[in-house]
């Protein structure tokens, strides 16, 4: 039952796409769409070739994604590891959140973009303003989110774990720290997403590699088939991480899980 | 049931600000007694047993086990509370282990344990189950199987049932009774369902309104198993009842 309904999901996304793909195709034949996009086989033709054959100076398009990925992954690491711990310890202590939380309050609003011209100022056009931005852009939802599920950790299951005699720094462990792993990923999964959004942001701004220059290359040559196949490359590895990251939340928190 | 003191309070007085909850509390448990405490709803039923359990810090006033403050660290307690506190992370099993391997018991003496607890209350073949997969009163039976597995000098329990239809409620009951007779625990159990407390209890402490204080300790010697229509189980439930008015 469960696997027929998986394979009819798949066949109506399947169904989804290709509606998308011959709608494309028939604006691009028969009216004047055809002058801005290229077809949907014209963009499939370029992708292939720019997997086989460099871009630019010495890359391919796997390349490039691979640069561009290894910046997230340090970045969203970073923005990770940070942003659990500053999200716990607003959570937990009186102290640290009356100290803290004003300041990141007024940090939070401002878009990951605003902080481009800094980071160049900063650091310069080189690594560590790209992985900055993209450290900024998935610190505040991790925060926010492990923030929230420190907040709402069952104050009577935490009570019955000092009855039976834990103290406080079992009742953290094995307590305060597994009720916030769902919150956790919540953030982890929206930081993701942020911290790809802002590779595409940093290497749009200065970069001769990744997936961002790959589009703003794109848009000076007035190559319109590069630029999408760069938006395709971007979504589908976009897609993968999320993925991936779902699983790893399946993994970890299977007991979420009805009926599992 | 032995005549040897086991929890002892001591004009235990308790406040919220200018609110008088508990005023000058004194009584004794003996060992191996199951104590019904009832009153009028919101008389701080609740707050006397979290200030027990030292959950609250009381304003005056001593409470002592086995003729020491209570430490939780030293003394086994284990406290269950209205709603259900199973750690959702964690199998039925994991649940059950969770208070011995906080104290640090060995393997073989835990597994035992579990064994014996999730038996009694018939959680066996649920062992791999995770709490959002069993119903309330499986859930319940975790929680009751946890403080049972630490084998408790004392179990504190407040309006466990509350939540529960009446047929789980008397099933549980029951299970609790087999419980407590198997391992002769101390049971300070808070309800507000006069009936109940006639059902389980070997006394019952009837508290007053605000600021609360006791009016009076009533022995219940009646036999195992009870009925509930019997004329003396009738009796005590109707001394109680009038005792318990405050209109």
């Amino acid at each position: 039952m469960k696997v027929a309904a998986s394979i009819k999901n798949f066949l109506l996304s399947l169904a989804g796409f290709a509606a998308i793909l011959l709608i494309w195709q028939l604006g691009v034949s028969f009216t004047s769409v055809g002058n801005l996009l290229p077809s949907p086989w014209a963009v499939a033709v370029r992708f292939v070739t720019m997997c086989t054959n460099t871009v630019g100076r010495k890359y391919t398009l796997p390349m490039h994604l691979l640069v561009s990925l290894r910046r997230v992954l340090i970045g969203f690491g970073l923005s990770a590891a940070s942003g659990i711990v500053i999200g716990i310890a607003m959570g937990r202590s009186d102290l640290i959140r009356a100290i803290v939380r004003p300041l990141f309050e007024l940090v939070r609003p401002i878009p990951g973009v605003a902080w481009i011209p800094m980071a160049i100022v900063w650091f310069g056009i080189g690594e560590t303003a790209k992985i900055f931005i993209i450290f900024i852009g998935g610190f505040v939802n991790i925060v926010v989110n492990t923030f929230s599920g420190s907040r709402q950790v069952d104050e009577n299951i935490l009570n019955a774990a000092y009855m039976l005699g834990a103290n406080k720094v079992q009742a953290f462990f094995k307590i305060v720290i597994p009720s916030c792993v769902p919150y956790i990923f919540s953030g982890l999964q929206v930081g993701l997403s942020t911290s790809w959004m802002a590779v595409l942001a940093a290497e749009m701004v200065s970069a001769t590699e990744g997936v961002g220059w790959i589009i703003t290359a794109g848009q000076q040559n007035a190559d319109m088939p590069q630029i999408l196949a760069g938006i395709i490359a971007i979504a589908v590895t976009g897609l993968a991480l999320a993925s991936l990251m779902r699983l790893l939340e399946r993994v970890l928190c299977r007991w979420r899980v009805r009926g599992s | 049931m032995s005549e040897e003191i086991k929890v002892k309070v001591e004009h235990l007085t308790k406040s919220f600000g200018d609110l008088l909850v508990l005023d000058d509390i004194s009584f004794e448990v003996k060992k191996g007694e199951f104590l019904c405490i009832v009153g009028p709803t919101g008389c701080g039923k609740t707050t006397f047993l979290n200030s027990l359990c030292k959950l609250y810090d009381i304003d005056s006033g001593s409470i002592t086990m086995n003729g020491k403050p209570i430490d939780l660290k030293r003394d086994d307690i284990a406290y269950i509370f209205q709603e259900y506190s199973t750690m959702s992370w964690l199998t039925v099993e994991e649940n059950i282990r969770y208070g011995l391997k906080i104290k640090h018991c060995g393997e073989a003496l835990m597994r035992e344990r579990v064994e014996n607890v999730m038996e009694m209350v018939g959680l066996t073949k649920y062992r791999n189950y995770y709490p959002r997969q069993l119903s309330a009163s499986m859930l319940q039976r975790v929680v009751i199987a946890r403080a049972f597995a630490v084998e408790p000098q004392l179990l504190l329990m407040d309006e466990p049932y509350g939540q529960l239809d009446l047929q789980l409620k008397y099933h549980l009951e029951d299970e609790l009774i087999n419980l407590w007779r198997k391992t002769g625990t101390t049971v300070i159990f808070i309800t507000h369902n006069i009936e109940e407390a006639v059902y389980l209890s070997n006394r019952i402490l009837v508290l007053t309104n605000k600021p609360t204080k006791v009016k009076e300790s009533i022995e219940n010697p009646l036999p195992r198993p009870r009925k509930v229509s019997a004329p003396e189980f009738v009796e005590i439930r109707e001394r109680v009842t009038e005792l318990i008015k405050w209109w």
